[in-house]
């Protein structure tokens, strides 16, 4: 009795202490704020797919179908999770981010067991609230687009959303700042390898074979990545940029100089913003930059939880007229060649110039983003400091190379070029560098948004005197070779430009809207960017089984 | 709820219960026995409604039942006069489990009918009795009404209900105050013993969120059990 009564006794302890008590295990919230610190370990797993339960899901959907016939049918399941870490933003403040770890599972070989990283970087985003983890969100189509690519063909996917979105309390997006970006990357990469043993996908570990890629936005934060990692010695084992603004200087001027890109209106306001975080000078009002139309509240616009179309329609954001439809007249004091010459330089284009003209055209109006000023002044500081496509030097250095208009002397009129100097900065040429990882370029000759020639062309003619295959260019929308190393990726660029081509016969069908050959054209072109994604997806998977 | 709630609170029931008895006990008669030690099988029957769940990232439909429990019943009863009675009754808190209801799976991993999550109720429930006819009938019927307070603890997201919640999750179940009422019989075995059935039901309301990695996900449950309750009592 005496042993059965203290046994109770204990009993009864227990059962207080277990009413007192912490009742159950969940994460733990991590006590430090340093770089690369898991925020809540474990993650949350959003989701767990079965390969058949995935599969099925996205041929649910006609775009889901058309997604998994170029990726190819799910050899693994994937589970989703919700990483949230620590990182610092453009002006190395700390904050927390989010983003996702997918991890490949299930029986088949190549879906447990060490699997290699692929790093991912995606397109730039209005919405504030995008989680690309959030594969239960039907509007991720990134999200699943890189599922389907890489983590159900058994890698492991890790992805920012990037400071400034989702629960990041950052007030605004580090856009195109290659120093954060890179460090984002690399913290997202350091909480998610925290993360991947203590998850309830911990059979699949990480097998140190680090992949790095991105889209537009987000192939410009892949460079930006892979240069910090490789300078860092750190494992790239290969990398694949795909259709990114990298040459950023001289995809500036050549929008200043009239080669306006689709999205320009939204991309500026994300650019001014974060330089201004960064580096404080890019204006002291946003109304040395932006007309009185649009200046108020602009610098806090994007991104936004509003939808873009609805910013547009508010009057928030002109949709593509960037510049001023009166053309200029530039006054350098005492120098009226020059002034001529820039002037001339900074005419609006007119129709059918180039293949892209249409959509020059459109970035030109009345109810105008930036103002004329703004203009001359850029482009004074562009025609002194030449880029020239070349190796960047700093700004006050002479002119590398003659480009439009040729160099003039010293401009005396107020120089507001800090957004300039910011690009310079920026450009994934500076300082000069070269990869030491395989790279795969890819992109397509005919993107309105991320123009391929001063982008992917300027790092390919960079980079033109390393070693034969070190760096490899696809142009998606190019020729097919027939042998070499692209020759591999011809079904791709066959398969992207058949797609189009259906595009094109599409819009002019009734169902399509029965639009003229030109109008056809203008709406094929006008999705290009956005076509081009999961074809240079797919290159980049295929480029990364090589190693 | 803290510890001190909990410990605080059978000792306002006994409180309650004594100043009552102690009131009662002047009037009482010395020959009868004014306390009743019971001890029985408490059989929990859940009448539980709840929410679907909902929060981030849940699909639509999740639902869940309880099963039943069968428990040790313990049950103190005070005479307070030939008619009315109080009875704090216990339950040695039964490990109760609940089960997916809704869609078979939610995503890849399996939901209905799985174990989702457990947890021990301690449920006192205080009444106050009448009780017909004489106090030496053979048999006595009774009715009363009460209050229950559930404290529920040691509640545990099992395997399976942390693979659907999408890891480690804990579970919060606030402790619920509602009113309870009670019929029962008592039939005098003989002198000092007396067995007893009853039926009873109270209302239990509770809020049961699900902590899994910082989200939350919440149903309003209303578990209202029934129980039944066989006895032997012995009066001193």
């Amino acid at each position: 009795m005496f042993n059965l009564s203290k046994q109770f006794a204990a009993a009864a302890a227990v059962t207080l202490l277990a009413a007192c008590g912490s009742s159950s295990n969940t994460s733990s919230m991590a006590n430090s704020t340093a770089r690369g610190t898991l925020a809540l370990d474990p993650p949350l797993r959003i989701a767990s797919l079965d390969a058949a339960t995935f599969a099925a899901e996205l041929n649910a959907t006609a775009t889901g179908a058309e997604l998994l016939a170029l990726t190819s049918t799910p050899v693994c399941g994937v589970d989703f999770y919700y990483v949230k870490f620590w990182t610092v933003g453009g002006a190395n403040e700390t904050t927390e981010s989010s983003g996702a770890l997918m991890v490949p599972t299930g029986a088949a070989p190549a879906c447990s067991g060490p699997r290699p990283i692929v790093l991912y970087a995606h397109g730039t985003d209005t919405d504030k609230a995008t989680n690309i983890a959030d594969i239960t969100n039907p509007s991720n189509t990134e999200g699943a687009l890189i599922a389907a690519a890489f983590a159900a063909q058994g890698y492991i996917v890790v992805a920012p959303n990037y400071a400034g979105y989702d629960i990041s309390t950052l007030g605004y997006h580090p856009y195109l700042n290659a120093v954060q970006n890179a460090d984002e990357m690399t913290d997202i990469l350091t909480a998610a390898r925290t993360a991947l043993p203590n998850t309830l996908s911990a059979a699949t570990s990480d097998n140190g074979k680090l992949f790095i890629t991105g889209y537009s936005e987000g192939g410009y934060v892949a460079m930006a990545t892979q240069r910090a990692l490789e300078a860092a010695g750190k494992t790239v084992t290969a990398a694949a940029p795909m259709s990114g603004p990298y040459a950023l200087e001289a995809f500036g001027d050549t929008i200043f100089f009239g080669g306006v890109d689709l999205g320009s209106t939204v991309f500026s306001p994300l650019l001014t913003t974060s330089y201004q975080k960064a580096y404080g000078d890019i204006y002291t009002a946003t109304t040395d930059v932006f007309s009185s139309q649009y200046a108020n509240g602009i610098d806090t616009l994007l991104p936004s939880l509003t939808p873009i179309d609805t910013i547009f329609a508010q009057g928030l954001l002109p949709e593509t007229a960037l510049f001023d439809s009166t053309t200029p007249t530039v006054t350098i004091p005492d120098n009226p060649t020059e002034s001529a010459e820039l002037t001339a330089a900074l005419t609006v284009p007119t129709l059918a110039t180039t293949p892209l003209a249409p959509l020059f055209d459109l970035g030109f109006g009345t109810s105008y983003l930036i103002t004329n000023d703004y203009r001359v002044s850029y482009a004074i500081n562009a025609a002194t400091f030449v880029d020239g496509a070349g190796p960047l030097a700093p700004h006050g250095s002479p002119p590398t190379l003659a480009a439009i208009p040729s160099a003039i002397p010293s401009p005396t009129l107020a120089p507001a070029f800090y957004l300039r100097q910011a690009f310079n900065t920026n450009d994934l040429r500076n300082p000069s560098w070269a990869p030491s990882a395989p790279t795969l370029l890819c992109g397509g000759d005919a993107d309105p948004t991320v123009f391929y020639a001063v982008n992917t062309g300027t790092m390919e003619a960079f980079w033109s005197d390393l070693p034969a295959g070190l760096v490899n260019v696809l142009d998606i929308n190019g020729t097919p070779a027939t042998s070499g190393p692209l020759a591999p990726f011809a079904p791709l660029q066959l398969a992207f430009q058949a797609s189009q081509a259906a595009l094109l016969v599409y819009y002019q069908s009734a169902a399509g809207g029965g639009l003229s050959a030109a109008a056809a054209a203008a709406a094929v072109t006008q999705g290009t960017h956005t076509a081009e994604a999961p074809f240079c997806t797919v290159a980049a998977r295929s480029f990364f089984s090589l190693f | 709820m803290t510890l001190s709630n909990i410990r605080t609170l059978p000792a306002t029931l006994a409180l309650i219960v004594a100043s009552l008895g102690g009131a009662a006990s002047a009037r009482a008669d010395d020959a009868v026995p004014a306390n009743d030690f019971r001890l029985g099988s408490y059989s929990v029957f859940y009448h539980a409604s709840a929410d679907d769940l909902s929060g981030p990232y849940v699909p639509a439909g999740l639902n869940f039942h309880t099963d039943n429990v069968e428990t040790l019943y313990v049950g103190y009863v005070r005479r307070l006069s030939t008619h009315f009675s109080a009875e704090l009754a216990l339950g040695y808190p039964p490990l109760t489990k609940t089960y997916g209801v809704g869609p078979a799976t939610v995503g890849s991993q399996p939901y209905s009918g799985q174990e989702i999550s457990t947890a021990r109720w301690l449920a006192p429930t205080a009444f106050v009795e009448y009780n017909f006819f004489a106090e030496d009938a053979v048999l006595r019927p009774f009715i009363g009404v009460g209050v229950n307070y559930t404290n529920f603890y040691d509640r545990r997201s099992t395997a399976a209900g942390d693979e659907a919640s999408g890891g480690p999750t804990k579970i919060e179940l606030p402790p619920s105050f509602g009113p309870a009422a009670t019929v029962g019989l008592a039939y005098r075995l003989a002198e000092h013993w007396h067995a007893y059935a009853s039926y009873s039901a109270s209302k239990v309301n509770t809020r049961l969120t699900l902590i899994t990695a910082g989200v939350d996900r919440t149903s309003h449950v209303e578990f209202n059990p029934q129980a039944l309750v066989v006895s032997i009592g012995y009066a001193f």
